[in-house]
């Protein structure tokens, strides 16, 4: 029914049994937007967030969300820039990733905040000190482009593409692609490391203080450094997720091998900076703030298993993992080390996030727990739902992979 | 001691420790003065609204050595760095020149709560609800100071509405500046130990500035460099030690309320 | 954000960052608006055409993409880095001033696997025939292979008399069941007459300037090779598109192929034969 809209020479499941994948994921998103109408129209008290915790599930996995988006722009950079013609396979699902996964996160905050409809006073007001105002103006200008980045690969549609002003546009927009590029490159490296800095800075936080260059804390090095080692390992889950279901070859099988590759090496060296950083922070960063360090994990369940975790279990192992060819050839292990590496950045942002606040920073302070309300979780699976049903629409439709073609054909 | 503001005051209090009962009447004034909505019943408190906070602090001793204390934590009044005003992105929360107060515009508040977790006092409350006041109770309401909206946060501000109204008067009489009494925060005229005293520290002749100057007080997190304007006093040493440690691992919760 | 807002300060921070930001806006903004100004300019040159073959042809797999000296074995292996417009083509120009290709020297057969060629024409890579008529104008046509390719067509949607054609742009659109058939223009030029399908032919059009170039038309002896090599193609790609029947080695090709094999991918062999879809 719908074939004249799908890419020529692509096969797509018909029209009934898309339809049957795309239904669990619209009730998901219903629910969810329920969910979200009610923190809305009913206020944040329908969170389990308070003053002690005022940061709660929706941040941590907009930090998450934002870390593994970094595919995209990281992408785009060492296609444009570097000119690495071996990721024009995946550029087009990275830029859609990367879409979807920033307008989620933005419209997540859009609901965490306790005003929505204030939120251009941060433009308006802007106060240039903080890392907060900083994230802002990166997230919506990267935003911007990752929209413009997605339109040529709407407009490739083939049904759009015969509106003859429609192809002329997508021609020279793609023209000036590097220039995007370029900008998307800038803006994330930005936005990366403030999210970073956000926590880096809060002297009150000797948990989360970091000492840095200038006015950046380390851990807005730290973070750029996870988030670009961890986008190509989610390119390469997102791939292989989307080959199983859809039960194609889409790239090239060297393709998940150097983003393998990339992510493994970029992963070493931020597992050294990290542990750098840490030895730091637990020498002398710390102690100098007046707390020693294992005073932090003294509370149950974040003992220093989570340090172990984060710097070895889910950054050094993976790393060696994705470094080492013969692992690396094995789909299975490459898979596992991929996800490893993409919890070990969603283990960074968890800690620095929820243990951060969990801590006490008085000394009649208690150790606090908290756990998400279902209103919360709902709104957090709402946008994957989205996700699911956008990538899903634009895998469809849009002839996301170059390669689709010739290794269907083989 | 921070640094003095060339017209203008810097207010600040000293609150005495050993006189502090726990009966929290200073949460109670504080909260009649400043409109703060009563919570609805599912409210606990680390959701509930309250600028200051009574904490039940204990020595750890075993009986009979075994002591209590009761810290009222209200929102220290940083320095020109005050973290909360750093990380504001909308410029909301800002150092009074005039008065060294750390001041919050509620209308401009986006309610993003970054300012609370960059208080490492605690200080900050956030409105999760609707403000609302059981029929009737409207009528306890001070004319003198704007409830604030849903989804933004607020901190003690020295009942500035009682700042504005004596120096109106101050004005009327002819005079710039306040003598003595006649500004006060309701947490300080509502206390029956008088334990919290209130004034000008920059000023030697005040009971607060002498006290800050004579050695005794003390502050929270001074290592944080954050520079308050709320010194405590003490002669109990184990109060004074626990009082200066940064992390403390703490048994019991916090008064209620 | 900007001077004169309440709270605006002139120190270095603020102009720093509001500086870079202003800036990066305006490259975002600049750069699009720059893509809208140059689309709008290729759109009034009216470029869309060439841009889209440009993009389709692309899309074409190698095989389909084949040099026209590679069927002659003229050159080895060579795929068409010009949209098969060998008016620009180098190696092209050589061979035809060396005077010894297959197209001059071998005369132009009658049919080849099967397939009709008609006498005096030259063609298209898009299965389209032209004839150069006495006047200055061509006779466009559709060759036997295509026809049979397509089957008697539904409909066909001609341009106006008067319309301006490129080459590799679109000229007409044959209907057949669900499916519409773009056909590529052989020829630079103006419409000055139309056919149809129960005509034998379907445009008559008159160059613009001077005479019809037609250096980028097969014709004399490398016609049949190309047929013969379109044939191999369209035998893979129907075996590759169904299981089971295709043609069997030395039978005819029949009338309709459509009809014949209703459960391939036409969509796409119409694309990779007549590029036009």
């Amino acid at each position: 029914m719908d074939r004249q809209l799908i890419p020529r020479g692509l096969k797509r499941s018909p029209l009934w049994k898309f339809s049957l994948w795309i239904l669990p994921w619209c009730a998901l998103l219903a629910v969810g937007i329920y969910a979200i109408f009610l923190c809305l129209a009913r206020g944040l008290n329908q969170t389990n967030m308070d003053n002690r915790f005022a940061f709660g599930l929706w941040i941590y996995l907009d930090l998450t969300v934002i870390a593994l988006g970094a595919g995209a722009f990281f992408t785009g950079f060492l296609l444009y820039i570097l000119k690495r013609k071996e990721l024009k396979a995946v550029i087009n699902s990275a830029v859609v990733l990367g879409f979807i996964c920033y307008s989620g996160a933005v419209a997540v905050l859009m609901v965490d905040v306790g005003q929505p409809l204030r939120a251009w006073f941060t433009f308006w007001h802007p106060n240039v000190h903080s890392m907060l105002t900083e994230v802002t103006f990166c997230i919506t200008c990267y935003l911007t482009v990752l929209f413009v980045e997605y339109l040529p690969i709407l407009l490739k549609n083939r049904k759009l593409r015969m509106i003859p002003s429609f192809l002329v546009f997508e021609f020279e927009l793609h023209k000036v692609m590097y220039v995007l590029a370029g900008v998307g490159t800038f803006l994330s490296f930005f936005h990366q490391g403030s999210l970073g800095g956000l926590y880096g800075v809060l002297r009150g936080r000797p948990f989360a203080y970091r000492e840095g260059i200038a006015i950046w804390p380390s851990t807005f090095f730290l973070f750029i450094l996870s988030a670009i080692a961890a986008g190509p390992s989610f390119i390469l889950l997102t791939t292989t997720v989307v080959q199983k279901i859809s039960g194609k070859t889409l790239v090239k099988r060297e393709v998940l091998g150097y983003l393998g590759k990339i992510s493994g090496s970029l992963l070493i060296v931020y597992v050294l900076m990290k542990s750098i950083d840490t030895l730091v922070w637990l020498n002398s960063t710390s102690p100098a703030e007046g707390v020693q360090p294992f005073e932090f994990y003294m509370w149950n369940p974040f003992g220093t298993w989570i340090l172990f975790a984060e710097i070895v279990l889910l950054g050094l192992v993976p790393g060696l993992m994705l470094l080492t060819s013969t692992i690396r050839n094995r789909t299975g292990w490459l898979i596992t080390a991929a996800l490893l590496t993409c919890g070990g950045v969603a283990l960074n942002r968890f800690v620095l996030t929820i243990q951060t606040l969990a801590l006490p920073t008085l000394p009649f302070d208690e150790f606090l727990s908290y756990l998400p309300s279902w209103q919360e979780v709902a709104a957090f699976l709402a946008v994957l739902a989205y996700g699911v049903l956008f990538y899903s629409l634009s895998f469809r439709y849009l002839p996301l992979f170059p390669q689709e073609r010739e290794l269907a054909h083989s | 001691m921070g640094s003095k503001q060339k017209n203008g005051s810097r207010f600040g209090m000293v609150i005495d420790l050993d006189r502090c009962t726990g009966c929290g009447s200073c949460m109670v004034a504080c909260a009649v003065e400043n409109n703060i909505p009563p919570g609805p019943l599912d409210a606990n408190e680390r959701t509930g609204n309250t600028w200051i906070r009574v904490q039940k602090v204990d020595s750890g001793l075993p009986f009979p050595q075994a002591q209590t204390a009761f810290v009222p934590v209200t929102c220290q009044q940083c320095g020109d760095h005050a973290p909360c005003v750093a990380v504001c992105p909308q410029n909301a929360v800002e150092v009074d020149p005039e008065t060294g107060v750390v001041g919050q515009i509620p209308e401009r508040c986006l309610g993003c709560r970054y300012c609370m977790t960059a208080c490492p006092y605690h200080a900050r409350s956030f409105n999760w609800w609707d403000p609302t006041w059981p029929a009737g109770m409207e009528q306890t309401l001070n004319p003198d100071v704007s409830p604030r909206m849903r989804g933004v946060a607020e901190k003690c501000n020295f009942c500035h509405g009682r700042y504005h109204a004596a120096k109106a008067k101050a004005a009327l009489e002819g005079r710039r500046e306040l003598r003595g009494e006649e500004y006060v925060p309701a947490c300080v005229e509502a206390c029956p130990a008088g334990a919290i005293r209130f004034g000008d520290l920059s000023d030697e002749t005040t009971a607060v500035g002498q006290a800050i100057r004579d050695g005794s007080a003390f502050r929270l997190l001074e290592s944080v460099r954050t520079d308050p304007k709320i010194y405590y006093r003490t002669e109990r040493p184990w109060l004074r030690q626990l009082a200066g440690k940064r992390l403390g691992k703490q048994e019991k919760e916090s008064v209620r309320g | 954000m900007f001077p004169g807002v309440f709270g605006f300060e002139w120190t270095a921070g603020n102009l720093i960052f509001l500086g870079i930001f202003n800036s990066v806006i305006c490259l975002v903004l600049g750069a699009i608006a720059v893509a809208i100004v140059r689309g709008a300019r290729d759109f009034a040159n009216g470029k869309q055409d060439e841009l889209r073959w440009d993009d389709d042809f692309e899309e074409l797999p190698p095989t389909a993409r084949a040099c026209r000296h590679a069927f002659t074995g003229e050159i080895k292996h060579r795929v068409c880095p010009n949209g098969f417009d060998c008016r620009e083509c180098t190696p092209h120009s050589r061979l035809l001033e060396r005077g010894d290709c297959v197209a001059d020297l071998r005369a132009q057969e009658r049919s080849a696997s099967g397939f009709e060629i008609e006498a005096e024409c030259m063609y298209h890579r898009g299965h389209t025939w032209v004839r150069e008529e006495g006047d200055g104008t061509v006779t466009v046509g559709l060759d036997d292979f295509a026809s049979r390719l397509v089957g008697p067509p539904d409909d066909a949607e001609l341009p106006a008399v008067g319309s301006r054609l490129v080459v590799n742009g679109s000229a007409w659109n044959l209907k057949r069941g669900s499916a519409t058939i773009r056909i590529l223009c052989p020829v630079d030029g103006e419409v000055v007459a139309t056919g149809g399908a129960g005509q034998g032919w379907y445009l008559r059009i008159r160059p613009l300037n001077g005479a019809m170039d037609t250096r980028h038309l097969l014709r004399g002896g490398e016609v049949s090779a190309w047929i013969a090599n379109e044939m191999e193609r369209l035998q893979l790609a129907l075996s590759n598109s169904q299981l089971g029947a295709s043609l069997a080695d030395g039978g005819l090709p029949v009338q309709d192929f459509t009809a014949a094999n209703p459960e391939a991918d036409w969509d796409s062999i119409y694309a990779e034969f007549l590029f036009g879809a």
